[in-house]
């Protein structure tokens, strides 16, 4: 389950409703739901610490600019379903298939 | 047990949909089958075919089966029954604008090595025999209900009909059929009124095993 990049930064999956998702569909499908967590402390990068140092002192306000995250680096297949009203819908790029700190 | 409301068509899809397989072919028949390639057309016919036959062909019969022939009560036009007609994406893979005779749809099928393969195999393997007490010449429903899944993707393609809730039929009928209306009505009935296959979706939705149809012992 783990992907690359940093140790702590990790794919995860929860089953869900497509209705939980809150895209706006009526139907009872239900899918996988795989997405990236975990800290990424450990594959900071020179540019990360500058980063920290500068906001740090102030020398960068009013930017705030984002650190290395865990994020997904691959996208899981497509996900098709029939609504209630007996349309079909496909979703792209819903669900991580791996995960790095990026 | 008291009346349940249990869709399974939809307990299949879901069950579709928690297994990587099942989930990436379905997905991958679904978006040509719905894509609009033009105005004048629904979406690429030849695409949904291939990517109908690859999903039978991959995924494993207790997920395609189990969508395919999901068992509905046979209250009309129930959400079971037109989930199950749907699965097919009907008005891409199998609708079209206008209806031909079948037996000339036949011709059309025998131009095509795979369909003319696949159509001879359905003729075989879902024989229905009278005096068998499982309906079929040769007693196996699950070779019956492969040779009819794999008629899916084809010009023979097949798909349950609206008013009835095991009877299906390719898309044609046997209207100007001149002299050949009754060897035009053998072929639909093969089709529509089929003992064998009939008894094979019913015992797949019963959960009686489709490999090894076992006769019962004479008493």
């Amino acid at each position: 389950q783990v992907g690359g990049g940093g140790s702590g930064c990790v794919l995860k999956q929860v089953h869900l409703n497509v209705t939980d998702l809150g895209l706006g569909y009526r139907t009872k499908e239900e899918l996988l739901f795989r997405y990236c967590s975990g800290p990424c402390a450990d594959s900071e990068t020179n540019y990360d610490k500058i980063l920290n140092n500068l906001s740090h002192k102030k020398k960068l306000t009013p930017d705030n600019p984002a650190r290395t995250c865990c994020r997904p680096i691959a996208f899981d297949d497509d996900l098709s379903f029939l609504d209630d009203d007996l349309v079909y819908h496909t979703l792209k790029k819903h669900s991580a298939r791996k995960c790095a700190c990026i | 047990p008291a009346v349940t409301k249990e869709n399974n068509c939809l307990n299949a899809a879901k069950a579709c949909n928690l297994n990587d397989t099942c989930k990436k072919y379905r997905s991958a028949y679904i978006s040509p089958c719905t894509t609009r390639v033009s105005t004048a057309e629904v979406c690429n016919r030849r695409k949904c075919h291939k990517a109908l036959r690859q999903f039978f062909d991959k995924v494993p019969p207790k997920y395609s089966y189990s969508m395919l022939f999901c068992p509905c009560p046979s209250a009309p036009q129930s959400a079971c029954l037109e989930r199950r007609r749907q699965t097919i994406v009907p008005v891409c893979s199998y609708e079209d604008r206008e209806k031909p005779n079948c037996l000339s749809l036949q011709e059309s099928c025998k131009s095509n090595y795979i369909c003319r393969s696949r159509l001879a195999d359905f003729f075989a393997n879902c024989q229905p025999e009278p005096r068998s007490l499982s309906g079929c010449l040769k007693e196996n429903y699950g070779d019956c209900l492969l040779s009819y899944s794999g008629l899916i993707g084809t010009a023979m393609t097949p798909n349950y009909l609206r008013l009835s809730h095991l009877s299906v039929s390719p898309w044609c009928d046997c209207s100007s059929s001149g002299n050949s209306k009754e060897e035009c009505d053998r072929f639909t009935s093969f089709f529509t009124d089929n003992r064998c296959l009939k008894s094979a979706i019913q015992a797949f939705g019963n959960g009686t095993d489709v490999g090894v149809w076992q006769p019962v012992p004479p008493v």
